[in-house]
């Protein structure tokens, strides 16, 4: 199933893809708990397709356990892909071998989560920032790399004469640009941002959402933004990629998937983002969210989702619902079309 | 009469080079019965210290003044028996990560019917009962068999209703809860909001949410606090907050978050800087440094906590309009 030659059927023409994932999965094998007991198999990222366009920004949500943070390492090889295709600008990443990924890897950047995690406690900020021009230009005199490091610091808005002081020195958002300068230095074309803004404060949050907004403009970047927040994905994201259990649930435009997102899934997570508005937040108090993510060791037959979902029927555990186009986007429900018919009719 | 009336409290650490660190200064409050009150705060805003101070929490090197009166009661100043036995029995608390309140090594049933023995005198059997009653009334369902399983055994949101659970055991009359669903998945958190409340209704317990994320403000909260820099910025209830706010800091707090329910496009308007040092306060009013619409005065005085309508407080020397960071965005 090519997903990405089905996407550009449904919908407008589109920019060729910079980065194309082909029914990708990663599977980790984890011990038994008791002495007797057999391997079982993690399926974090289970048969996952979707492009992503050059210069475009692509949003991934899903509770935690979803399989996001997997899905991103992959897309970077960070952790090895079970089976699948990853085309990166029309290459086989799957296929390299470590020498020949090595150039790649330049074009390739991620930031994390948790900033100041992420940085070498033993490094001085110019030391993290210029570590991966060191390793993957080589050929840059150490003249040229340090100037380099100064003008990316200061591009993300730190100071020059903190070059040679240690990331615990920073708060959580400096840090944060830190790690963008250090993933950027290097002027790759795709950037994988995990989580990039959860952990910072909120004064601080817009401040590096502005940030990756600029930069990306500037550079031509393609972003690929992973987070739980949904208000930071609506306002970053030109497409939203849904995830539930290691599976793609629903792909669609930004403002499709918030004006009528198809999949019950995406409507329960969506309804259960709290509103900054209080009139707006009692009116929604009463959306119904049922259960937990269910095990991925153990994920419910046909759709994963079926155990939550109110509008599961006999089919929905009998037989796995296919990512298939409607209405623009794309969804994996049996029921789709009956929802999308309800959620039409004005209430 | 309010459950708890704080005045004039401040809380300051020692620190290991001899100086001292003010977390909290001088802040006056109380909360009602059944009320939720919402405390909204950054990183350095002294939002957790002020409620540690109360509780008799605070680590080693730290130290409350002022008063904190539980019910008429003072609270500082208390010997650690009362304290425990008043914090067991009808003060609860409840922190981001329930693993820190969990002793990973016993059984959830072995710790909460210690809660029962110990405040209640109830014998084991009895406490079982009204532990496995606990632990339906948050929905957990299997209680019985979820008694014998150790916290690791849990979900992140399912060990948050074990602590609500057991923290409900001794029917407090105030619950304290400092961020607890920061962890948590909105599908998640959503369940534990709703879970407090239900509870709010039945017990009438007075319950104080500090988070730093407006949206569970907007839907948990009756009052707000907005603090900053170890002080009061705004005091509303959470409707007036939202709609009508006075202070440049609330302004910045509530027009910087992107909305879940609203497209923005282009930039955000965002509060330049970064939280305050609590080692180097500003002589003035600790938002200072970060205001838009600073006069001289902040710099050098810190404003006073007026009243600028009905049941509607802020600190702050600006007396034209707000609307500049709406402009800006």
């Amino acid at each position: 199933m090519n997903a990405l030659r089905e996407m550009s059927e449904a919908s407008a023409p589109r920019a060729p893809a910079l980065l194309e994932v082909d029914d990708l999965a990663v599977h980790f094998h984890v011990p038994g708990s008791g002495w007797k007991e057999r391997k079982r198999v993690l399926r974090a990222v289970d048969g996952v397709s979707f492009g992503v366009a050059e210069r475009e920004t692509l949003g991934i949500v899903g509770e935690s356990g979803c399989g996001k943070s997997t899905l991103a390492r992959a897309l970077l090889r960070l952790v090895p892909a079970t089976s699948g295709h990853l085309h990166y600008a029309g290459r086989d990443l799957l296929a390299l071998d470590a020498k020949s990924l090595r150039p790649l890897r330049r074009e390739m950047q991620i930031i994390f989560q948790d900033p100041l995690a992420a940085l070498d406690p033993r490094m001085t900020v110019g030391q993290i920032i210029g570590e991966p021009l060191r390793a993957l230009r080589p050929e840059l005199p150490r003249a040229e790399r340090h100037a380099r490091v100064l003008a990316m610091m200061q591009r993300v808005g730190l100071l020059p004469n903190q070059v040679n002081r240690y990331a615990h020195e920073f708060s959580g958002g400096q840090a944060q640009r830190i790690g963008i300068a250090r993933a950027l230095a290097v002027e790759p074309r795709l950037l994988v941002c995990d989580e990039p803004v959860s952990s910072l404060d909120v004064s601080i949050k817009s401040q590096v959402i502005n940030l990756l907004q600029e930069l990306k403009a500037e550079r031509a970047l393609t972003l690929v933004f992973i987070a739980h927040d949904l208000a930071s994905v609506r306002h970053i994201a030109q497409r939203v990629l849904v995830l539930y259990l290691g599976r793609v649930v629903e792909i669609a435009s930004r403002d499709a998937i918030f004006a009528r997102p198809m999949h019950p899934y995406t409507r329960m997570l969506f309804a259960a983002a709290p509103i900054p508005d209080p009139d707006a937040a009692r009116r929604m108090r009463d959306a119904p969210v049922r259960g937990e993510i269910p095990s991925p060791f153990n994920p419910p037959s046909g759709c994963a989702f079926r155990t939550r979902c109110a509008f599961a029927v006999e089919r929905c555990s009998a037989e796995r619902p296919l990512l298939r186009d409607l209405s623009g986007g794309q969804v994996a429900c049996h029921r789709a079309e009956e929802l999308l018919d309800q959620a039409r009719v004005p209430v | 009469m309010p459950v708890l009336e704080v005045r004039n409290l401040s809380v300051r650490f020692a620190t290991v080079s001899g100086g001292t660190v003010s977390a909290v200064n001088d802040i006056s409050l109380s909360v009602e019965r059944g009320e939720v009150l919402g405390i909204v705060g950054e990183s350095g805003s002294g939002k957790s210290q002020t409620w540690l101070g109360v509780m008799g929490l605070l680590a080693r090197n730290g130290r409350a003044e002022g008063s904190a009166r539980f019910d008429g009661r003072e609270l500082l100043g208390l010997s650690h028996g009362a304290l425990n036995e008043l914090r067991g029995a009808r003060m609860g608390m409840i922190f981001q990560d329930p693993m820190t309140a969990l002793n990973p090594f016993l059984s959830v049933g072995r710790q909460m019917t210690e809660v029962l023995q110990r405040h209640r005198g109830m014998d084991r059997r009895a406490a079982e009962r009204e532990c496995i009653a606990a632990l339906e009334m948050v929905h957990i369902t299997d209680a019985p068999r979820r008694l014998a399983m150790h916290p690791h055994e849990f979900s992140g949101g399912m060990r948050q209703r074990v602590m609500i659970a057991m923290t409900m055991l001794t029917r407090p009359d105030l619950l304290i809860c400092d961020e607890p669903t920061t962890f948590l998945d909105v599908t998640v958190q959503r369940q534990i909001l709703a879970l407090l409340d239900e509870l709010r209704q039945r017990f009438n317990t007075a319950i104080v949410f500090i988070t730093h994320d407006l949206g569970v403000i907007a839907e948990i909260a009756d009052r707000v606090i907005v603090m900053y820099g170890g002080r009061v910025m705004e005091q509303a209830d959470v409707h007036t907050l939202f709609a009508d706010y006075r202070h440049p800091y609330t302004e910045g707090l509530l027009r910087s978050v992107p909305r879940p329910d609203v497209t923005s496009h282009g930039k955000l308007a965002t509060i330049a800087g970064n939280p305050p040092d609590l080692a180097h306060l500003p002589a003035g009013c600790p938002f200072a440094p970060r205001c838009v619409y600073r006069e001289p005065r902040c710099e050098t005085q810190m404003p006073e906590l007026l009243d600028v309508g009905p049941a509607h407080w802020r600190a702050c020397h600006h007396v034209g309009a707000l609307g500049k960071l709406e402009t800006a965005a």
